[in-house]
């Protein structure tokens, strides 16, 4: 053979062992894949294209010049899923554990600098230690270098970060700065401060499962966005995720064959109970309103009292935001006006059309929610949702009481189509409080003070505790029957289809953050 | 007759239909609500709905099928074969309501239903008899005697039973005592009735049926025999017309012995006689069965009768056309019966949808069919999809028509008899001509079957791993 | 692309009961020829047989292949198919579940199993009550109870682990 062909082939083998055998056998005995075939798995059959392979760093200090490897410890190029192009780079563990250098980084910011370029999405799949000690300095370059292509790709290019291995320190801040965050369960964990830090500065004693792993970003701080029970369904999961979105903020998101037929869906009728203090699962009413399984929640187990997530109508990506009775009667909190907003601000990025389901009491009272911000968090959502430019469809099941009504994407905040079913209550509160307020006097004064509270409150709920008062004053579009709403919604969102709003020119608003 | 009932589904029901309506006589379907779908109900001009899914709310709902009948103001029943078939109870009622039962008359059914009555009335037609006792027994001294006299082997079998329970083979006189215990003590607890007939056991043995047909006017034809010795689970699965063995002299003395039988119990319309057939070409009596065979097609394809439409000539009281001179036996057929069961796990029942169905076509190719494609096999009824019967000059030709039939047959979703069907033709001891009701325990394993598709399989893996290889090399552009 | 490390053995099931292990060598030493668009015909230890494609997607690798008129259907595993399935990975969703936890917070009101009991997919496992509603948890698929995490009347947080598989 060519020894110049020889020498290649020689290359490119040693390039795929990355940090040796030795090291992707102990990446497996950890349940966890190597960077290449995480890649090759994620990617379609024979689409990955490798740019980079033979980059190694450029370090002297410390006897690094007698270690080098080929790539350096990231897995960086292009393919495709589902047939469309995306940017891809895996960090590789088995090269000094992933640890980022200059060069490294390098590799990273010119697959992200092409994707802004050329406009695809760009997935990182993470699996680092950290930065590359004995660069030093270099080394924190690198990471903001990737930061700073972080924030220029947002809201141009779909971003989306697996966690599948450690990520700690300054590095979670890329991940963090993306549109999504899927970590593994049991082999990823994230932290800006790892336990042994935590233990010096605050006494704490914490696992690094506790302190950052998947199920404490899923359900406490929210920081992962969905979690995945090993390597192979989180790269599933992304490939899902990537059906719903657009290849970047010019682009719509692309369409599944779907025939219509008699879309009218009488399991929607009996879901909302005559009593309103009893709970329902919204997730039910979502499911007779979308094609059938399409429903890709995001934060699924976070801040449940309200659900996020895409889904599909007739074969067309939405993103739905929804008050869920079943978790604190789906009232609004400082955590889900958070979840909802940046979901909003995510779907408006992406020209991905929301329907908004409301079902909500009014905001949380109390001195935790107050102290916490709850006026700040509240209006994160009312601003996302006022600012959104997407066609905006809202359907009123049950409660809309106060300002959580006008939050909920009412006419008033510029939705463009708003319908109630008859069960809907669109009030200023609940029958009860609204009478004692109003008729307090009156009930007082009465020999019976607790009978005329049940007079008047039946009084202001025959008036009120229903979507007709709204109807005459065109707050609402039109009262529907539950089983029609998918038929309605179908063609409500066709005839958006084509929406286009002028906005005042700024170089951003001041959402309150 | 106008108008005729099919107290029945499945297969057996639309080939009934299909020789009804050749005849320009209406059809009325009766199905239960698992069978809203099935071809029987939609090939029928008028079809009521008689029940619930399990049999005994529907298809066995005598009561209900009469009523039926006489509210559309039906001239005949037809009860296919299962079912209510050989229910003498049904057949008198159908008689009683003034209706015509197109079949025997309950009295025969009644006769030939018990072992003894039909022995009985038998006797005074010399009719050969596998050896031994004609009444029930339980005493070890009494088995002694009569095995003394009729010789080892011998077979114990329950009296009222069925399915291999209660049964045993003795070889020699040391083991009668045991074996006459265990006999009994299984009989009990599956029946309840311990008593035992004691008879010579046949070996290897063959199972030969005749065809009868006799009419009002005292005229009965044979047609022949068939050849039924492939079995699963003492069920029939692969049979054929004629049978390999019979010499002209024997077939016609078999066909003499079932006239005779039928004669014994003045049985009208189509009946089957069978026989046990030794190693030896002795034959003996078996039983009758009172109704239309599953197997009927192979004698319709070497005869070329209708035997349905000489059932309803029958019933309607018209003399048979033919005379037994005019009937010969013309070319070979073997047929295969397609159950939806799994011949790799014990042949048990394989239900679930048929995500694909196609039917074999050609000639020489009879498929009788009860399915179609989408539709569930029903977990109620008994799981047999059709009867795939194949028609040729010679029994090779049969044979090797059935085997490219078997291959053309699609079927996804369940398991069949279809590759079991594939290994019984293509296997020497069933070309030759000598095999008996044995086959399936001396030849037959699933390995076989794997084996015998393993090879297509590698074939199939080299294949497609060949395809996926030159798939790979194809340049596919990402698109944005 | 391949790994190179990885050998190229490929795995190709062939419906439910049949698993061959084929190398790229054994596929590019065999005596085939195309007749047709999709035709082939094959010598294999003297064997003769006649090969189409009645069906393919390359990216799921699924193929239909109809040899000497009876029909297969094929599914191909690459090497590193054979790595995930080897450790573990279930691709499928629950199938595979190991751990139970619970799926809201709530209180363990009873435990309708035993440690080291075999149970069934939907089997019933216990009962958490939660916001007043007793949630029954069933089994995710078949298999034995390894270890039970909690205890009757065990307040529980959510994903709290409650039951773990053999």
């Amino acid at each position: 053979m060519d020894p110049k062909i020889k020498a290649l082939q020689e290359k490119i083998a040693q390039a795929h062992l990355g940090g040796g055998e030795k090291r992707i056998e102990k990446q497996h005995q950890k349940k966890k894949l190597t960077a290449r075939e995480r890649v090759l798995y994620f990617l379609d059959e024979g689409s990955f294209e490798e740019m980079g392979i033979l980059v190694t760093h450029r370090t002297t200090d410390f006897g690094m010049d007698k270690e080098m490897y080929y790539g350096d410890g990231v897995v960086t190029g292009y393919g495709t899923v589902n047939g469309r192009l995306v940017y891809v780079y895996a960090q590789d563990f088995t090269v000094f554990g992933g640890a980022l250098s200059e060069t490294h980084a390098e590799k990273i910011c010119k697959v992200m600098d092409l994707a802004m370029k050329v406009g695809a999405p760009v997935i990182g799949l993470n699996d680092s230690g950290g930065a590359r000690i004995q660069e030093g300095v270099r080394s924190l370059g690198g990471y903001a270098d990737i930061f700073y292509r972080n924030v220029q790709a947002s809201g141009v290019i779909p971003q989306i970060s697996a966690i599948m291995g450690p990520c700690a320190g300054g590095a979670v801040y890329s991940p963090a700065m993306t549109d999504f965050i899927i970590m593994v369960e049991e082999t990823s964990y994230m932290f800006v401060t790892g336990p042994n830090v935590v233990k010096t500065v605050t006494n704490e004693t914490v696992t690094s499962e506790e302190l950052g792993g998947a199920s404490t970003h899923a359900v406490k701080s929210g920081v992962a966005h969905k979690t995945s029970n090993n390597d192979a369904t989180c790269l599933d999961d992304i490939r899902n995720l990537l059906n719903y979105l657009p290849q970047n903020n010019k682009e719509t998101t692309p369409l599944l064959p779907y025939e219509l037929g008699d879309e009218t869906r009488d399991e929607l009728s009996g879901i909302v109970p005559d009593n309103p203090n009893k709970p329902y699962d919204m997730h039910d009413v979502i499911g007779g309103i979308i094609d059938a399984d399409s429903f890709y929640e995001i934060h699924k187990d976070y801040a449940e009292n309200i659900i996020t997530g895409f889904a599909r109508l007739g074969g067309k990506s939405i993103g739905i935001i929804a008050n869920q009775p079943m978790f604190l009667a789906g009232v609004l909190d400082v955590n889900s006006s958070r979840k909802a907003a940046r979901f909003t601000r995510f779907c408006d990025s992406f020209n991905i059309p929301l329907l908004v389901l409301v079902d909500v009491p009014g905001f949380l009272p109390g001195t935790d929610q107050e102290w916490s911000g709850i006026i700040m968090h509240g209006a994160k959502l009312l601003y996302a949702l006022s600012e959104a430019t997407v066609p905006r469809v809202t359907v009123i099941t049950r409660k809309a009481y106060g300002g959580a009504y006008d939050v909920m994407n009412s006419k008033h905040i510029g939705a463009d189509f708003n319908f109630a079913w008859p069960s809907a209550e669109i009030a200023v509160m609940g029958a009860k409080g609204a009478s004692e307020i109003i008729f307090r006097k009156e009930i007082a004064a009465a020999a019976d003070p607790e009978a005329k509270l049940k007079e008047k409150e039946a009084e202001y709920a025959d008036k009120f505790a229903n979507p007709y008062r709204a109807a005459k004053r065109g707050f609402i579009d039109e009262v529907i029957l539950p089983k029609d709403t998918r038929s309605k919604l179908l063609k409500t969102f066709a005839m958006l289809e084509k929406k286009a709003v002028q906005t005042p020119w700024k170089k951003h608003g001041n959402i309150p953050l | 007759m106008k108008k005729i009932l099919i107290a029945n589904r499945g297969e057996i029901a639309v080939r009934v239909m299909k020789t009804v309506k050749k005849m320009g006589i209406k059809t009325v379907a009766v199905f239960s609500e698992a069978d809203r779908n099935a071809p029987h109900v939609q090939f029928a001009d008028e079809a009521v709905c008689i029940g619930e899914a399990p049999s005994s709310q529907s298809y066995l709902r005598g009561d209900k099928i009469i009523g039926v009948a006489k509210e559309r103001q039906v001239d005949g029943i037809h009860p296919g074969y299962g079912f209510l078939s050989e229910n003498a109870d049904f057949a008198e009622a159908v008689e009683k309501s003034g209706i015509t039962f197109i079949g025997p008359k309950s009295k025969a059914i009644r006769i030939m239903g018990s072992k003894l009555a039909a022995k009985e009335a038998v006797k005074a037609y010399d009719i050969p008899m596998v050896p031994g006792i004609d009444e029930a027994i339980s005493d070890v001294a009494k088995a002694h005697g009569i095995a003394n006299e009729v010789g080892y082997p011998i077979l114990i079998k329950a009296s009222a039973g069925g399915g291999g329970k209660g049964m045993r083979i003795v070889e020699k006189a040391e083991d009668l005592e045991s074996g006459m215990k265990r006999a009994i003590s299984e009989a009990t607890s599956a029946f309840g009735d311990g008593s035992v007939f004691v008879e010579k056991y046949v070996k290897s043995p063959r199972h030969i049926e005749v065809q009868v047909m006799a009419d009002t006017h005292g005229n009965v034809l044979h047609f022949f025999e068939r050849e039924c010795s492939v079995q699963r689970r003492h069920q029939k699965v692969v049979e054929e017309a004629p049978s390999a063995i019979l010499t002209p002299e024997l077939r016609e003395e078999m066909g003499i012995a079932a006239c005779k039988v039928a004669k014994s119990c003045d049985y009208v319309g189509a009946g089957t006689v069978e026989f046990l057939m030794d190693a030896d070409l002795n034959f003996y009596f078996l039983e009758m069965n009172t109704r239309l065979q599953v197997e009927h097609p192979v004698t319709e394809l070497i005869t070329g009768v209708d035997l349905v439409e000489l059932q309803i000539k029958v019933a309607r009281g018209e003399e048979l056309p033919i005379k037994q001179e005019d009937l010969k036996i013309n070319g070979h057929a073997v047929e295969l019966r397609v159950y939806a069961e799994d011949p790799l796990n014990d042949f048990l029942p394989s239900v679930g949808n048929l995500e694909a169905y196609q039917l074999p076509v050609g000639e020489g190719i009879r498929v009788d069919n009860g399915f179609k494609e989408g539709m569930d096999v029903p977990i109620y009824y008994d799981p047999m999809l059709s009867k795939l019967i194949t028609y040729g000059k010679t029994r090779e030709e049969a044979i090797e028509l059935m085997l490219d039939a078997i291959q053309k047959y699609k079927v996804k979703g369940v398991r069949t008899t279809l590759p079991f069907g594939s290994f019984v033709f293509a296997h020497e001891a069933f070309r030759s001509g000598g095999f008996d009701t044995h086959f399936v325990k001396n030849y037959y394993s699933p390995e076989k079957i794997k084996q015998q598709t393993a090879n297509g399989a590698e074939v199939a893996a080299m294949i497609a791993l060949y395809q996926f290889l030159e798939d790979k090399k194809i340049v596919r552009l990402p698109s944005n | 692309m391949e790994i190179l490390y990885m050998n190229d053995t490929y795995t190709v099931k062939v419906g439910d009961d049949f698993d061959f292990k084929l190398s790229k060598d054994t596929i590019s030493s065999l005596d085939l020829i195309k007749t047709g668009a999709d035709a082939f015909h094959l010598l294999k230890d003297g064997g003769s047989y006649h090969i189409k494609i009645l069906g393919s997607d390359f990216n799921n690798g699924t193929y239909t292949i109809s040899v000497n008129g009876r029909e297969y259907q094929t599914l191909i595993q690459t090497p590193l198919d054979e790595l995930i399935q080897k450790m573990g990975f279930a691709t499928n969703g629950s199938k595979n579940i190991d751990y139970i936890s619970a799926p809201m917070p709530g209180l363990i009101l009873d435990i309708l199993v035993e440690e080291g009991q075999e149970v069934e997919e939907e089997e019933q496992l216990l009962i958490l009550e939660a916001m007043k509603m007793e949630n029954i948890i069933t089994s995710p698929r078949n298999g034995v109870i390894k270890k039970i995490r909690v205890s009757q009347g065990d307040a529980v947080d959510k994903k709290q682990l409650l039951i773990e598989f053999q």
